[in-house]
């Protein structure tokens, strides 16, 4: 076990450093040039030249790409804002908790809805049920979640006189004000999210059904919730946890737009504000840290396996 | 979905694409002996009959096209044309599904849309299908250090979530249909570039492909005429089901004002954040693009869906 996790970690090292080349060539080698736009639009400094070297951009390349990756390898200091001038990671900390807890509920919500018609699916496997839940996945599938997400902004305000909550009140400030906000987003991602889960919930669940150990169960003259729940639902889950794994980095995509339609102040608004102002350091050091947090899931997940299936081991 | 079967999860042989696994073997592909058509043939035979769904998807796949090809002539108004005695006209005889804040009629720039949509889709589809061909057969073919390579920059890349990175290049590119189809066609080119190695890795080792280098037939024929042919069933698949994760990628980008730049008509920009004041007024101006888009993924989901389980049941689940 230990080893196999030495073994992982080593082998994330060259990946999240390739991921950094990535990233920071991304930002230097593209068109867009964050200097222009700052003294043209918002003079941040009398000409190019001077800003330029206030950024340190007129320094050759490599030399800043080492500035930057020596920072954070030696002092954990991952840079500021061109614009604001504040420590980058500082902020990330402080938005960091608005979309885990976004993220937490969405896969809540989609791994209940999904979890529990994926079941009720497979047992009553060609019933009226089956058929309703099946169709329900699909329509889960095709609905975009950002489409969902500005009907239930728009609808309920012109039908029903209903406006979701703008203002973002902080879980540790008043959690049921808090709760009350993060409902809605949470809810419509986590619906949209669900369809994947309930196909693969149900097909997994089916699968493991027909297994002889499933057999031995019920001659054993079990009742069908003891071998459902205690006996087949633990092995089904497996294929759910490395979808909701593979699935990891569609719900930090999607928090960027989740978070500019309901107005939540996280790292994907973060990250989407720096993308339109062209801040290097910010999209570079967000880019980074949440590439390296989907390795580090992965490698979460793939432990969780040996959890859920004693048979597995590393 | 039907349920998994043991047998055709195990074999190597898939059911339709099996005969030409099995018959690629040196010339001529196999046919079934008592059939004369074509295998395409067969498996849209085998789609109306068994697939109810997937022939649904054919079926709203096709309207698409056929909207998108003839939108100059099925719209009696232009994509950008504005009237401002018209503005926020609700359905009616002459705007079937309203105007919006400028006088546009919905239902053309809908049409439009679609063109744009399938227009992204396919060309970025294409151009990532060429990618992960060259990229995973390259890596299978030849393995060793080459692979190990090419397969650490594709991990490096598949570490992002998607959305960020397309994103990231977006924004320094600036919005363009021709920037998101390259992009996207790159992303996608990347990503299946694994699956396409995958199978390149087991049909490589087929006895057929040893019997060729035998023969003398070089790198290039052996990889493009004995290997590629039974990579293609796979690459079909991954194509279609790769449609409409491409089109709703380009609608969330679109969505973000990183795609598709005005005044042309996409899905996704129509239902961005840029025009909720107006949609307060005409709700059906957030309506209608998300079901138009919804249709489209559902459509090409469960065609993509249908060819997967007809002509290779091995990445089903996948």
């Amino acid at each position: 076990m230990k080893r196999y996790i030495l073994h992982r970690v080593a082998l994330a090292i060259p990946t999240l450093f390739l991921v950094s080349v990535i990233v920071f060539a991304l930002m230097r080698f593209m068109p867009g040039d964050v200097a222009t736009r700052m003294v043209e639009g918002h003079a941040y400094a009398p000409t190019l030249k001077a800003l330029r070297h206030d950024l340190g951009l007129d320094r050759p390349v490599h030399v800043q790409y080492f500035d930057w990756i020596g920072g954070i390898v030696l002092r954990g200091d991952f840079g500021q804002s061109y614009w604001t001038r504040q420590p980058i990671l500082e902020e990330f900390v402080r938005r960091f908790p608005v979309t885990l807890e976004l993220a937490a509920l969405t896969i809540l919500v989609s791994v209940v809805l999904g979890v529990a018609v994926g079941i009720v699916s497979a047992v009553r496997q060609d019933s009226a049920s089956d058929y309703v839940g099946r169709v329900l996945a699909i329509l889960a599938l095709s609905v975009p979640y950002f489409g969902l997400a500005v009907l239930v902004v728009v609808l309920p305000s012109i039908y029903f006189k209903w406006t979701p909550v703008w203002t973002y009140v902080a879980f540790s400030a008043d959690p049921l004000a808090n709760l009350k906000i993060m409902l809605v987003p949470a809810l419509v991602f986590g619906v949209t999210r669900a369809g994947p889960i309930m196909r693969i919930m149900r097909s997994a669940l089916l699968d493991v059904l027909r297994q002889d150990y499933i057999r031995t169960a019920w001659s054993k003259g079990l009742g069908e919730r003891t071998i459902i729940l205690r006996h087949a639902l633990k092995n089904a889950m497996i294929p759910v946890i490395s979808l909701i794994g593979l699935q990891a980095p569609l719900y930090i995509g999607g928090s960027v737009i989740i978070e500019s339609i309901f107005r939540l102040p996280g790292v994907g608004l973060f990250f989407f504000e720096a993308l339109t102002r062209l801040d290097y350091p910010v999209v570079q050091s967000v880019n980074l840290i949440i590439a390296a947090m989907v390795v580090g899931l992965n490698l979460l997940i793939d432990l969780s396996y040996a959890f859920l299936d004693p048979r597995i081991r590393y | 979905m039907r349920s998994w079967t043991r047998a055709s999860a195990t074999s190597r042989e898939p059911a339709l694409a099996g005969a030409r696994v099995a018959g690629g073997a040196v010339t001529l592909p196999a046919r079934r002996p008592e059939s004369t058509r074509p295998w395409w043939a067969d498996v849209w035979i085998q789609m109306l009959r068994r697939k109810p769904l997937g022939t649904m998807g054919s079926v709203i796949v096709v309207v698409m096209l056929v909207a998108a090809v003839l939108a100059e002539w099925i719209t009696p108004y232009g994509f950008a044309q504005t009237s401002l005695r018209e503005r926020f006209i609700s359905m009616n005889g002459a705007h079937w599904l309203g105007t919006d804040e400028i006088g546009r009629d919905l239902l053309t720039r809908l049409i439009y849309g679609a063109r744009i949509s399938l227009y992204v889709g396919f060309g970025a589809v294409a151009l990532g299908s060429v990618l992960a061909t060259a990229i995973g057969m390259l890596s299978a073919y030849f393995g060793g250090r080459l692979d190990l390579l090419l397969q650490r920059g594709v991990d490096a890349w598949m570490a992002f979530p998607p959305l960020l990175l397309l994103m990231s290049i977006m924004s320094m590119l600036g919005p363009s249909v021709w920037n998101i189809t390259i992009v996207l066609g790159v992303a996608f080119g990347i990503q299946n570039s694994r699956i396409v190695r995958g199978v390149a890795l087991v049909v490589k080792e087929h006895t057929f492909v040893e019997s060729a280098r035998a023969l003398g037939a070089g790198h290039l024929r052996t990889t493009l005429t004995h290997i590629l042919p039974n990579v293609m069933p796979t690459l079909i698949v991954v194509a279609t089901t790769g449609l409409s994760t491409v089109i709703l990628t380009e609608a969330s980008l679109s969505f973000l004002g990183l795609g598709v730049p005005p005044p042309y008509p996409t899905w996704g920009g129509m239902l961005s954040l840029a025009g909720l004041d107006h949609m307060y007024r005409a709700p059906w101006l957030a309506i209608w693009p998300a079901v138009a888009l919804s249709l489209a993924v559902f459509g090409f989901n469960m065609l993509g869906d249908a060819l997967r389980d007809l002509l290779d049941p091995r990445l089903k689940g996948g």
